[in-house]
């Protein structure tokens, strides 16, 4: 039936990105081939470094890519933004997974606490943060999980007392990302003494080299320690470094949390691919890639791949016809974390016995793959676990009946 | 980029969606499903059908159709799907896809213009008893004069059908067949059978899904015409569009068990609250709202991949079968569940969901055929 479609452009589904979009994708392809150490590229090269010595490269790697402009791809030129479209920040994203360039230090920042800054800061916030966050001069840490507020952030008990013009702080954070490397954190905080629940917190912004900031790292299971505890006893936090108002805190961490677009799902679709692509390798070897209920096992993993691409592609359409996501991010989590989790279940029982080793034989070094494994089991904790995902599509998607 | 239905297929999908919820809600299904001797093919059903333009979506406009792709036409099996449409308009479909793309000129005028008026049913005959979808499975051979000679199974509509597109296997390449076709192909070819024609018995088969009938043909020396463009391609391309409509029809079955359960749950009670409230359902449901979600996806996108004829094609097809088939297995299952013992019931509507979903999600290849496609496609081609 070829040539008989028709041609008034009813068929609008289209998977190309526009020319501009393109010629960005090249010019970033041209100067990552030629900043990217090759040694770097090698699957397995980060699980070989050190962690500190892993820092600091991945640190200056990123800094030297934001001075040759590639950083800050979405965000408006006057905060030293590109002044990009939400797909050439996906195509960013995306060609950076694809040349395995190192993950960045300060997402934590750049995701989260840039654009809001950039939309309820005040001008000397906004002068003071976002450029040295783009050079990596300074490292962003978020504070707002505790030992008592996981999944319920709201029962956080960290406060600050005003003394003056400044807050002294008290209280404990868990789970900070990068706790030991950091330089600031954005802490929500108990700012108004006998408040509850999500009335009576703010946001502050404090700094981790300040007196009474004292951090301890927590090894992962994995074995290494990207996560901490913060403990803060009697910081002094001025009062011009509340983010969003004095005790909005907490319609400054939904509008914070909010910049999770989903937008992340193409990247890390081409991410989990070379994963697959890894582990379809890792079988082969092992002369396991012809069993006939492994085969359906991993096909039926990159059939929830396929699906994450789809998803991704589906929410940079609604992000770029400027639609409401609604809950559309917590169907994203539930599908890329659960896809990604289970495509290592797989990987750990194609294994058979040799899922004990590292070196199942002497050419086969899974040391990377096995981190990697172990990585994916917090992946349906943090950023909202997926029992708290699947409370959030029940309620607010599906309209079910809030529970008792 | 963009990955969404337009809004004029928006506006397709509400317009057959309330047109069927107008003229043929589930009181109208029912009626045809206790109807066991019936036709299962309403005859007022068929014509608003063809007056709705819902059959002549893919016939090329040179036919008098509105020339459009597969990509609209999920948007239409989808709605039927939802509604648990009874009657032949996918095999239609399909089966003139087929003599569009492979049958003469001659053939396609005869064929396509009535078709998408809504004048003549049609349908595919492609598995023989037990068989596997695909050559290996077809039990009918033609001779080198086109007489068919077999059986075939599980036919949709073929007591109705005033056409049957037949796959048969052929023992040599035909004289004259165009390049591509025949020899070196695996010697397949579809053939197409008049109603009424010599050596042609058709009995109906017993079916668990009483939303569609079925029925087998038993072929002896049945004279047919060949479509010459056909062969082992046109087969795959055949089975291919099959399993997008059949996946489109079952996202359509999967989102409606899904919303019909959600409403049966919220307005449920017991233990004092709506039993909806409960996270042991709560969740479930959520799951299968992301599970089904991306069922929708992977039908989109497949539809749009043979439309445009993507190199990932083959990849997207067996991607959106195997999603489609695990989201609405899994929703219709859930939606008896979550009905509890009214959902068992024959009274209750949920068994048109259950039982459609199981025929359809072994129509058109299985989920493990699909899954062994892309093990194919992914796990052999890495380098």
């Amino acid at each position: 039936m070829a040539g008989t479609r028709r041609q008034d452009g009813l068929d609008h589904v289209d998977l190309s990105y526009p020319p501009q979009a393109e010629e960005f994708r090249d010019e970033l392809r041209a100067w990552l081939a030629a900043n990217i150490p090759a040694a770097w590229t090698e699957p397995g090269f980060w699980a070989t470094v050190g962690e500190d010595e892993a820092f600091d490269l991945r640190r200056d790697w990123e800094r030297r890519k934001a001075l040759a402009g590639f950083a800050g791809i979405d965000w408006p030129v006057e905060y030293g933004g590109r002044g990009g479209t939400p797909a050439m920040r996906a195509i960013h994203d995306s060609e950076l997974v694809r040349a395995r360039a190192p993950r960045s230090v300060n997402s934590l920042g750049l995701v989260f606490l840039a654009p809001t800054v950039m939309a309820v800061g005040t001008p000397e916030q906004k002068a003071e943060i976002i450029g040295p966050m783009l050079r990596n001069e300074v490292i962003w840490c978020q504070g707002f999980s505790e030992p008592g507020a996981g999944s319920d952030l709201a029962a956080l008990r960290t406060h600050g007392v005003l003394d003056g013009d400044e807050f002294v702080v008290n209280g404990q954070k868990v789970w900070t990302t990068f706790a030991g490397r950091g330089d600031r954190i954005f802490t929500m905080v108990r700012t108004e003494p006998g408040s509850s629940r999500h009335r009576g917190l703010s946001l502050l912004l404090i700094d981790m080299h300040a007196p009474g900031v004292e951090v301890r790292p927590i090894r992962q299971m994995s074995g290494v320690s990207e996560f901490g505890e913060v403990f803060l006893t009697d910081v002094r936090v001025p009062a011009s470094q509340c983010l969003g108002g004095i005790g909005n805190g907490w319609a400054t961490a939904m509008l914070l949390l909010s910049f999770e677009r989903g937008a992340a799902g193409i990247s890390q679709y081409t991410a989990y691919r070379q994963a697959y692509d890894e582990i379809v390798r890792v079988a082969r070897a092992l002369g396991r890639d012809g069993d006939p209920v492994l085969r359906q096992e991993l096909a039926r993993r990159r059939v929830e791949l396929e699906c994450l691409r789809y998803q991704a592609m589906h929410v940079l359409t609604e992000v770029e016809q400027g639609r409401d996501l609604g809950a559309a991010s917590s169907v994203t989590k539930l599908q890329w974390s659960q896809a990604y989790q289970g495509l290592f279940e797989t990987f750990d029982e194609l294994l058979g016995a040799d899922v004990a080793l590292l070196r199942p034989t002497a050419d086969l070094d899974l040391t990377a793959l096995r981190q990697e494994s172990f990585w994916t089991r917090s992946v349906t904790i943090w950023g909202g676990s997926s029992q708290v995902q699947r409370t959030i599509v029940a309620e607010r998607v599906l309209g079910l009946p809030r529970g008792s | 980029m963009y990955f969404a239905l337009t809004d004029e297929q928006r506006a397709l999908a509400e317009t057959v969606r309330a047109f069927l919820a107008d003229r043929f809600d589930l009181r109208a299904v029912r009626a045809v499903v206790d109807d066991e001797r019936g036709d299962g093919h309403p005859a007022d059903l068929w014509r608003a059908i063809g007056e709705q333009g819902w059959l002549s979506v893919c016939v090329p406009q040179d036919h008098g159709g509105l020339g459009l792709g597969l990509l609209d036409a999920q948007v239409i099996a989808r709605e039927f799907g939802a509604g648990v449409i009874p009657g032949p308009w996918a095999v239609t479909v399909l089966a003139g896809a087929a003599v569009g793309r492979a049958g003469t000129p001659e053939q396609a005028a005869a064929v396509l213009g009535p078709l998408g008026a809504g004048e003549l049913v049609a349908t595919v005959a492609l598995r023989g008893p037990g068989g596997r979808l695909g050559r290996g499975g077809i039990a009918v051979r033609a001779d080198a004069a086109g007489r068919l000679d077999g059986v075939v199974s599980g036919v949709e509509y073929a007591h109705v059908a005033d056409v049957i597109v037949v796959a048969a296997t052929e023992p040599d390449a035909p004289a004259g067949a165009g390049a591509g076709a025949g020899r070196g192909e695996g010697g397949v070819g579809l053939y197409l059978l008049e109603r009424g024609g010599a050596g042609v018995r058709i009995e109906r088969q017993a079916s668990i899904d009483g939303t569609t009938r079925l029925a087998a043909l038993t072929l002896t020396g049945a004279p047919a015409a060949r479509l010459p463009g056909s062969g082992a391609a046109a087969l795959a391309d055949l089975l291919r569009r099959g399993a997008v409509l059949a996946a489109a029809d079952l996202v359509g079955v999967a989102r409606a068990a899904l919303t019909r359960t959600v409403a049966y749950d919220t307005a449920r009670v017991q233990f004092g609250r709506p039993v909806g409230s409960f996270q042991a359902l709560a969740h479930h449901l959520a799951d299968l709202h992301v599970a089904v979600t991306m069922a929708e996806h992977a039908v989109l996108y497949a539809a749009h991949a043979l439309d445009e004829g993507r190199p990932d094609t083959d990849l997207a097809v067996a991607v959106a079968k195997s999603k489609a088939n695990q989201a609405a297995g899994d929703a219709t299952a859930a939606m008896i569940q979550y009905h509890g013992g009214i959902g068992y019931t024959w009274e209750h509507d949920t068994h048109f969901f259950y039982k459609r979903a199981k025929r359809l999600v072994a129509a058109f290849g299985d989920t493990r055929q699909h899954l062994e496609q892309v093990a194919r496609l992914t796990v052999d081609t890495v380098g």
